[in-house]
């Protein structure tokens, strides 16, 4: 008894001392410039004497409808995304939980390509197949469904169509997890006492994979929300989003003050929202 | 009548037969269980009858139904799990009412039932826990009223108590018998354990491998009348002595090389049975008497030496070296506080044995 706790005690030290860099790091290059962000969004001017130069001003010259647009615009497609790969997601976790037994480890190596690529190398190999002359457009001539290119690159549904394909493997995996753990059992339990597949679906398979959905949708929601690299290249940036718009800001007119302001409204937007998807989701599941 | 019928039924997993050819009635209203070891395939043959599985070839009724090909949720029977598979997201009350929910049934007459089939169950006070602040043995039961709720015609039990302690499956066994009693429903109960077996079955099918079913009868007659050298092993502990059946006018005995000659009654009317057969002969542990003294009055009496003694409570059970090096197996009732004689390692002792209590076997 004794030798256990003191087991218990070295293991709990041990824990602690193994998770200082992790803390250290989380603390240093994401709590304290975000900190500075904020700060920076209620001041004028780098200096020392912050407290006595607090203002609204950034915020009162971001209170206008183009900006609002800017990050409702980012709002739909974060939405949009999240829900079309949930869409998409489920269905392919479902199968690989709990149908496919031949290839498995196969089809999951596949899905978990993509995290093996740079992000931007998948970003670019897009360009060939959605080009006019790409690999989508020559497929669809060669199989006479179109008979004009489609104008694809360049487009917000260039960026609808990427955006869901390099998100998707963020939703598949925490559904996929979740379905694991369902007791198959349970399931037959359903048919048993007179469920057909829908019913046993919407009454039992969802409901209990419900932490995995939810976890899948913020995982792709919230990256959505501030993605910058897709807007810009294959959407041909002439749209702004609150990733290019924060970009602009900070690189292009070169005003931190009201970039650092922007992201702050723009970071509570989506928390609110966030929160308001959150309750959905518990309505939902209740 | 019939509540299932199994007709030639053949099922086969990864290139492995688990049932080969499965003939097996089960009558209506009656408390059957399904005995075998493990891998003998009774839990696959529940399935089957279940519908979670498909059969490979042969046919099953329900009734006079043919519900081969029915899919599982429009079968009318329902199924108690090892595991008791209860919807962790719902609550007791939700998890019974299950079944009536997906057959719209009437919000007040499945509240009402609901309540009467708890009550039934003894959980009337635990209707809207969550399923995870209920003991082993309630959630036993959770799963039982939810599925007799929806009155199937053949309720399956697949090994229900098996993560019960004894105690408690002591008791949930009683609870099972007269829930049984109360609804006349048919119930298939699954075990690989004879004596729960034993205690609930009207009736029970032994299953040795492949499915094959060695024998059904009532637990009287699978214990002191098996018809197969595997039953008689399965079921119970016994002895068998190989020897060679002698029929001399009235009387019959068991020729054992080594050791002579054990009278038997030989029932004439069997076919394997003949003067000169190789036969099998089953002797039970406790219809043996084991004593220092010489007794009278009995028909068989063998000698030996006790080779091992197990005290279990109610019984002590004796292992007995013969001269030619066979060892029998005796069980003595522990009926007093002071045994009038101490049997002790190394004795010498007599054991006793009348030969209507002895069982022949086809060899």
């Amino acid at each position: 008894m004794k030798n256990n706790s003191v087991h218990y005690e070295a293991t709990k030290n041990g824990a602690f001392f193994m998770a200082v860099p992790a803390v250290l790091w989380k603390l240093l290059f994401l709590y304290v410039p975000l900190f500075f962000i904020m700060l920076i969004s209620f001041s004028k001017s780098f200096d020392f004497a912050f407290f006595k130069n607090v203002t609204l001003e950034n915020y009162k010259s971001l209170f206008s409808l183009s900006y609002f647009r800017v990050i409702g615009r980012s709002l739909l497609l974060a939405f949009l995304n999240a829900f079309f790969c949930l869409l998409i997601a489920y269905p392919i976790a479902y199968f690989l939980a709990l149908k496919v037994r031949r290839f498995k480890n196969l089809l999951l190596f596949l899905l978990a390509l993509p995290f093996w690529t740079n992000f931007l190398v998948q970003v670019y190999a897009w360009f060939f197949i959605l080009d006019h002359k790409g690999l989508l457009n020559t497929a669809l001539l060669k199989m006479g469904i179109i008979s004009q290119p489609l104008h694809i690159l360049n487009t917000s549904a260039a960026i609808y169509i990427v955006m869901l394909f390099c998100y998707l493997p963020f939703m598949v995996m925490p559904i996929y997890s979740s379905l694991l753990k369902i007791d198959k059992f349970v399931l037959e339990a359903s048919f048993d006492l007179g469920a057909n597949s829908l019913q046993t679906l919407s009454h039992v398979t969802i409901p209990l994979s419900a932490s995995g959905i939810m976890t899948g949708f913020f995982l792709v929601l919230i990256p959505s929300f501030g993605e910058f690299v897709i807007p810009a290249l294959l959407g041909g940036g002439k749209v702004m989003y609150v990733g290019s718009m924060i970009t602009y800001f900070f690189l292009e007119t070169k005003n931190p003050f009201l970039g650092a302001a922007f992201t702050c409204l723009s970071g509570f937007v989506l928390i609110l929202f966030a929160l308001l998807i959150y309750v959905i989701f518990k309505k939902l599941f209740k | 009548m019939r509540a299932i019928r199994l007709h030639n039924v053949k099922k086969i997993f990864n290139n492995e037969v688990i049932l080969d050819d499965v003939n097996l009635m089960i009558p209506s209203g009656e408390f059957f269980a399904l005995l075998g070891p493990s891998g003998s395939g009774k839990t696959t043959l529940l399935r089957l009858i279940a519908g979670f599985e498909s059969v490979d070839s042969g046919s099953i009724f329900l009734g006079k139904k043919d519900i081969t090909n029915v899919p599982i949720n429009e079968r009318r029977v329902n199924t108690v799990f090892q595991n008791y598979a209860l919807f962790p997201h719902f609550n007791v009350f939700d998890n019974v009412a299950y079944g009536l929910k997906i057959r719209k049934v009437k919000k007040d007459i499945i509240e009402q039932k609901v309540v009467q089939i708890l009550k039934k169950v003894h959980l009337e006070k635990h209707i809207y826990k969550s399923i995870d602040q209920l003991s082993g043995g309630q959630q036993q039961r959770v799963a039982l009223a939810r599925a007799v709720i929806n009155e199937p015609e053949v309720l399956l039990l697949d090994e229900p108590l098996a993560a019960l302690d004894l105690k408690l499956r002591e008791k949930m066994l009683v609870e099972l018998i007269e829930l049984q009693e109360v609804l006349k429903t048919t119930f298939v109960y699954v075990t690989h354990d004879q004596f729960e077996a034993l205690t609930v079955a009207d009736r029970m099918a032994i299953m040795s491998y492949e499915g094959h079913v060695e024998q059904v009868g009532t637990p009287e007659e699978i214990y002191e009348f098996p018809k197969t050298s595997f039953v008689a092993k399965f079921v119970g502990s016994t002895n068998i002595f190989k020897g060679n059946l002698r029929i001399e006018g009235d009387i019959s005995y068991v020729e054992v090389k080594d050791i002579g000659k054990l009278e038997v009654v030989a029932q004439k009317n069997r076919e394997w049975v003949c003067n000169g057969c190789k036969v099998l002969m089953s002797l039970r542990p406790e219809k043996i008497e084991i004593t220092k003294k010489k007794l009278e009055g009995f028909s068989n009496c063998l000698t030996g030496v006790v080779e091992s003694i197990v005290y279990h409570g109610r019984s002590t059970q004796y292992h007995v070296k013969l001269k030619n090096g066979f060892s029998v197996h005796v069980f003595e009732q522990n009926e007093e506080h002071f045994p009038q004689e101490d049997i002790d390692y190394d004795d010498n002792v007599y054991m006793y044995w009348q030969k209507e209590n002895v069982v022949l076997l086809e060899k």
